[in-house]
């Protein structure tokens, strides 16, 4: 049971690893004007 | 008889109390979760429920749910108005008075109801809601609560719900399932965005709700001593690994770690180890907390794709999330917690998941006929929506003639 708790925990320790990082350029507000 | 016990007895009145917080904490964080036009009307169904239920459950609830037992199905009226509850100890709790044991059974039956609203959000005519809390406690939460903690005849059976896996949240989640099925759709439902209108009510109600399940949990205890520590720690430590692991399902599905995905995995990882809280280690409370995240989150990505709207995914946490726990409850549990109770799976006692597997079924299947037919019954005779042109406006405005922001 301990050997479980450890592992599934290591999981999810894998999977913010693992997970995406990128992140959403902000948008100016020239931009959003110009867009619009 | 044993002597009335000062610290159980203060235990179980605090206890009391953290339950009754979590149902307006519960209308936070529902009321985060809708649109800014029927914020009031979602919050006025939890703390209405905590009016309505407070009265209900002192004239004939808690009668129903743990009076003198009537062949295993339901309680005798003979503490009907609480006639006989009185300082002294009662049958289910020998060392406070019965009242006390009465006002912290009082806060569950409050909250059960509060729980289903979540699926009938922005679009249910207030009247039918108050009728349908009425009916709904009364023939479904006080007759299952008896079967399983009144001396009924699934406890009689051996199914094992410390704190309300089957009797609060399968009860929930399915009635609310079918109560989404039975609305219909909310109008605009795939159509428009319908995001929450603010997210940090929820954090919050969400945050208010896990500081009140230790009440909920610990308080099920009934004393204050080892047995109530134990629940305390397992409850902490599977609303973290239910947090954690639905952020991170959500972060590798859907490439961000959703921040309202933590706050519905942290009561996801509540609800399952609500059952189990009084008969599990903290090693099985983090896979039962694993478990609730990955279940729970796939279950919600389910209904969604079959365009079921159970707005606020009651259904997805509460029924999954509790049969979750009510089975993790048949596997992992030990004497070694707590000598009064039986083994599971684990501990050399398979026959004790076929029990949790019934307790399960008959909790499913008794609350979605029950729950449909009050619901069929009321639409004929009040009718469950409010016409097209009023939800478009709001609930807030045309229910309540009241709105929740003045900015």
């Amino acid at each position: 049971m301990e050997f479980l708790a450890f592992a599934s925990f290591a999981i999810l320790v894998v999977g913010w690893l693992v997970a995406p990082s990128r992140t959403v350029t902000p948008v100016s507000h020239a931009e959003e004007r110009k867009a619009a | 008889m044993e002597k009335i016990n000062a610290g159980d007895t203060a235990w179980l009145l605090a206890s009391a109390a953290l339950v009754m917080l979590m149902t307006p904490a519960l209308g936070f964080f529902y009321g985060g979760l809708v649109r800014r036009k029927n914020v009031l009307a979602t919050i006025m169904h939890s703390f209405f429920i905590l009016c309505l239920i407070s009265v209900q459950w002192v004239l004939w609830g808690y009668t129903l749910a743990f009076g003198p037992d009537i062949g295993g199905i339901i309680g005798g009226l003979d503490w009907a108005a609480l006639r006989g509850v009185g300082q002294d100890p009662g049958p289910y709790a020998p060392t406070v008075p019965h009242e006390a044991y009465m006002v912290f059974q009082m806060m569950f039956a409050v909250i059960t109801p509060a729980l289903i609203t979540g699926a009938f959000a922005e679009r249910k005519r207030f009247k039918a809601f108050v009728v349908f809390t009425l009916l709904w406690a009364t023939f479904v939460y006080d007759p299952v609560a008896h079967w399983v903690w009144g001396g009924g005849w699934l406890g009689q059976l051996g199914a094992l719900d410390f704190a309300g896996g089957t009797v609060v949240h399968i009860t929930s989640g399915v009635s609310a399932l079918v109560a989404a099925l039975v609305l219909g759709r909310r109008v605009g439902f795939g159509r428009e965005a319908m995001d929450p209108h603010d997210a940090t009510m929820t954090v919050l109600g969400a945050s208010l709700l896990w500081f009140g399940w230790f009440g909920f949990n610990a308080g099920s205890a009934i004393t204050a001593g080892g047995l109530a520590a134990n629940a305390f720690v397992v409850t902490n430590t599977a609303a973290a690994m239910g947090a954690l692991t639905w952020m991170t399902v959500s972060w590798l599905h859907k490439g961000a770690p959703s921040v309202l995905g933590a706050a519905a995995g942290a009561v996801a990882g509540l609800v399952a180890i609500t059952p189990a809280s009084g008969y599990v280690d903290v090693s099985a409370s983090i896979l039962i907390g694993l478990g609730a995240g990955i279940f729970c989150y796939t279950a919600i990505q389910i209904t969604k794709r079959f365009k079921v709207d159970d707005a606020l995914d009651v259904f997805g946490v509460h029924g999954v999330g509790g049969a979750w726990g009510a089975l993790a409850t048949g596997v992992f549990a030990t004497v070694a917690v707590n000598s009064a109770a039986k083994d599971g799976l684990i501990a050399g006692n398979p026959g004790q998941l076929g029990i949790q597997a019934i307790a399960v079924l008959a909790s499913i299947v008794y609350s979605a006929v029950m729950t449909f037919v009050i619901l069929k019954l009321i639409d004929l005779f009040v009718g469950l929506r409010v016409p097209e042109s009023e939800e478009v406006l709001g609930l807030d405005a045309t229910q309540h003639r009241e709105a929740a922001y003045q900015i």
